[in-house]
């Protein structure tokens, strides 16, 4: 019985060596601010991470290919940067390349996780970088995944010895308030609310030169976005300045195209991740539901038709009717969108072609 | 809103991390998977890699030139640590190891070099079994398992008994098709107590039947997510679990209900991956199942259909040995025995016919004799 505890046991003993060892590597690979598998395997090599196989014996060859591979898979995933997860995906790809048992023991990849790695593919895709699209596409073609329900096989004993793995912190995207505070959801909700405040106050003016009306900031958004991408860069900067104070100029124009590079899908996939990750959908179906509003409002809302002198319902009032309107797209919307639909209901769409909203943002991204 | 929301519980989630998820039904994750991939991701056959190339270059828009730079870059020689003429021996930690899991290692190793122990029978027996069924193909294409099926990891725990403080609990794990019945599974378990004979034989040792009291209860059943899955196969069979559920319909118990596991597919059930569940035979005995894998199948995979339920391990419970010869496996419990070196004792068949009867077969003193079935006598 005894031997058998060991030998159980002793798989268990790598956990903590095996993600020093990935950690070691990825940390390495971060400090060379590139995304380019040649580097990846530059480093591979020199560490002779290869090696990490031998010596296993037998089964143990299989156990230990399971180990590693899901200790990797992690990297491959959100909270971390983006290139922290290309160092994660060229690591799986080269333990799964380079295990000893036969056939490969395959990468789990979890239902709940294809998403990011979609999404992940996409930016690697808008920032061109080859080597990660085609090493992506390498496992899938060899087979290389196991389509599976969780990342790991799971026993439920596990519960009783399990020791939380701390996330190595470093290859955390940094958290950054103004970056989620600001984001496309708000910077959108900004636009229609305050294209309406600019309609609502011209409209209760008589003339146009009324002073309150150039109160207004018309580059308000556009400049808050820039502010907070500026705000980002500094940050991505002074990172990089703290870990090392000689390339403090380097991070100008100074870049090599390989930083830049890497700089740039940095950038994209943050900036992109946290503010514009859900752009695209939410802009759709907002769109659609302004033109749901916009058609009872102009069609057969008493609302829109009098701009002066109408009678204004009451809140409650107005969020039944947009309520009623809005039917199923209401639900699952959050809360800050229904700003925007109260508002809505009392204009005409015609003031406001419903597309040069979305121009804004397109032009400020 | 509802119906977004139905999909999405079908795609897994931790309910407790890396403990269990919530529950999902697996024919719609089946379906949530295949949904996303390309028929390539679950093919069995190998697809051409110049062809792919070729279309990765024409989609991406790169020459062919860059394309083969890219496919240099990515090779696996760019990761080759060695010099190509000298491959290094990948049974052996490689000498002055920098990684921390080859100084782990190394340290093994050299302990084990004092040791000099050979592999124990448990780990040749491992290896066998998955050795043995990897890519496996069938003789006809019949017996193919489907592309893009459902395979199921499941640990079928033993009783727990004196060997409840181990650090492994006996089980065996067994790979089931998402087309299999809860009944195929039932079949493929394999418990010493559906071997135990019952009853005293001292007076008439001669008439202790060899087996087996499967065929004398034939009623058990799986518990999974409320569901009570009877085994109702033979006309004999009793729905063993209606007591359960009538006990706890008296006491404000959520309500079970019932079904048949041999129609009930895996694929129809809704379940937790990685929480216990029940299989109950005998009346009484009582197994813990864990659903430990859902996923798809895989070209590596043993794609053979008839040998399925697949067997890929079996716990070897070491053999309790007679108390006198300590050579053959007992056969005989006997209790109250003044031969006997302790209360009960087990004998092997020999010894126990030598020391509690006479040539011609009389019995030889009091006690009570008990056929005896050895848990290790399955191996
Ligand atoms: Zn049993
Ligand atoms: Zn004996």
């Amino acid at each position: 019985m005894s031997a058998k505890r060991c030998r159980r046991g002793e798989i268990e003993l790598y956990r903590s060596p095996v993600t020093e060892d990935c950690e070691h590597l990825l940390s390495l690979f971060q400090k060379t601010d590139s995304v380019r598998f040649e580097v990846f395997s530059k480093i591979w090599k020199e560490m002779n991470f290869s090696h990490i196989f031998h010596g296993t014996v037998k089964h143990e060859k299989r156990s230990f290919s399971r180990l590693i591979l899901d200790s990797a898979y992690g990297f491959l995933l959100p909270p971390f940067s983006f290139q922290i997860r290309v160092g994660g995906l060229y690591l799986l790809y080269s333990l799964f390349q380079s295990q000893t048992a036969a056939p490969p023991e395959p990468i789990r990849l979890a239902l709940k996780d294809w998403e990011h790695v979609k999404k992940f593919e996409k930016d690697a895709m808008d920032a061109q970088h080859m080597d990660v699209i085609y090493i992506l596409r390498q496992l899938r073609l060899q087979r290389a995944f196991h389509f599976s329900a969780t990342p790991t096989r799971l026993v439920f004993r596990k519960l009783r010895k399990k020791e939380s793995p701390a996330l190595c912190e470093n290859f955390i995207e940094r958290a950054s308030r103004p970056q989620e505070l600001i984001n496309i959801d708000l910077l959108e909700e900004l636009t229609n609310v305050h294209d309406l405040y600019g309609t609502l106050k011209s409209s209760v003016s008589e003339t146009s030169e009324n002073s309150s009306v150039n109160l207004i900031r018309d580059d308000l958004i556009p400049q808050l976005r820039s502010t907070v991408m500026d705000f980002h860069k500094w940050q991505s900067r002074q990172g990089a300045a703290d870990e090392d104070e000689d390339e403090d100029e380097g991070s100008g124009e100074g870049m090599s195209s390989q930083q830049e590079c890497s700089r740039r899908a940095q950038l994209i996939a943050s900036i992109k991740s946290k503010a514009y990750g859900e752009a695209a959908e939410a802009r759709k179906s907002r769109r659609h539901r302004q033109v749901e509003l916009d058609y009872t409002s102009s069609v057969a809302g008493p609302l829109g038709s009098s701009r002066s002198g109408r009678t204004k319902l009451s809140l409650k009032a107005r969020t039944n009717e947009s309520l009623l309107v809005l039917g199923d797209l209401y639900e699952g919307v959050t809360s800050s969108s229904t700003i925007s639909q109260l508002c809505s209901l009392d204009f005409k769409p015609e003031d406001k072609p419903k597309d040069s909203k979305i121009k804004v943002l397109m032009k400020t991204r | 809103m509802a119906a977004s929301k139905n999909a999405n519980t079908n795609i897994p989630d931790y309910e407790y991390t890396d403990v269990n998820t919530n529950i999902f039904h697996i024919d719609s994750f089946k379906t949530e998977w295949l949904n996303r991939l390309q028929p390539g991701d679950v093919s069995f056959q190998p697809e051409d890699q110049d062809s792919s190339d070729a279309l990765f270059a024409k989609e991406m828009g790169i020459s062919a030139d860059t394309m083969a730079e890219l496919k240099t870059v990515c090779s696996l020689d760019s990761l080759r640590c060695h010099p190509e003429d000298q491959p290094p021996d990948p049974d052996v930690v490689p000498p002055d190891p920098t990684l921390k899991t080859l100084i782990q290692r190394k340290k093994k190793q050299d302990y084990r070099a004092t040791l000099k122990i050979s592999k124990n029978r448990h780990d040749l027996y491992a290896d066998e079994l998955e050795r043995l069924t990897f890519g496996k193909k069938p003789e006809t294409l019949d017996d193919m398992v489907a592309e893009g099926e459902i395979i199921l990891n499941i640990n079928v725990y033993y009783p727990a008994t004196f060997e409840k403080f181990c650090y492994v609990r006996p089980h065996i794990t067994v790979l089931m098709m998402g087309s299999h019945t809860l009944a195929e599974l039932r079949d493929a378990i394999c418990c010493v107590n559906d071997l135990q004979v019952c009853g005293e034989f001292s007076n008439m040792p001669d008439m202790a039947p060899d087996f087996i009291s499967k065929d004398h209860f034939k009623s058990a059943f799986f518990y999974f997510e409320g569901v009570f899955y009877n085994d109702m196969r033979y006309p004999e069979c009793q729905d063993t679990s209606i007591t359960t559920i009538e006990w706890a319909k008296d006491r404000n118990f959520p309500t079970y209900t019932q079904a048949k596991m041999e129609d009930t597919r895996f694929v129809d059930l809704k379940i937790k991956v990685g929480f216990p569940y029940l299989y109950c035979h005998q009346g009484d005995c009582e197994h813990l199942v864990i659903i430990t894998d859902v996923r798809l199948t895989h070209k590596d995979d043993c794609l053979d259909k008839k040998l399925y339920p697949l067997l890929t391990h079996k716990h070897r419970v070491s053999t309790q040995k007679c108390a006198v010869c300590h050579v053959y496996i007992g056969r005989w419990v006997t209790t109250n025995d003044r031969f006997a070196p302790s209360n009960p004792c087990l004998f092997c068949d020999e010894c126990f016919r030598m020391l509690h009867y006479d040539t011609e077969g009389n019995k030889l003193g009091e006690f009570q004799a008990f056929p005896y079935v050895d848990r290790g006598a399955f191996n």
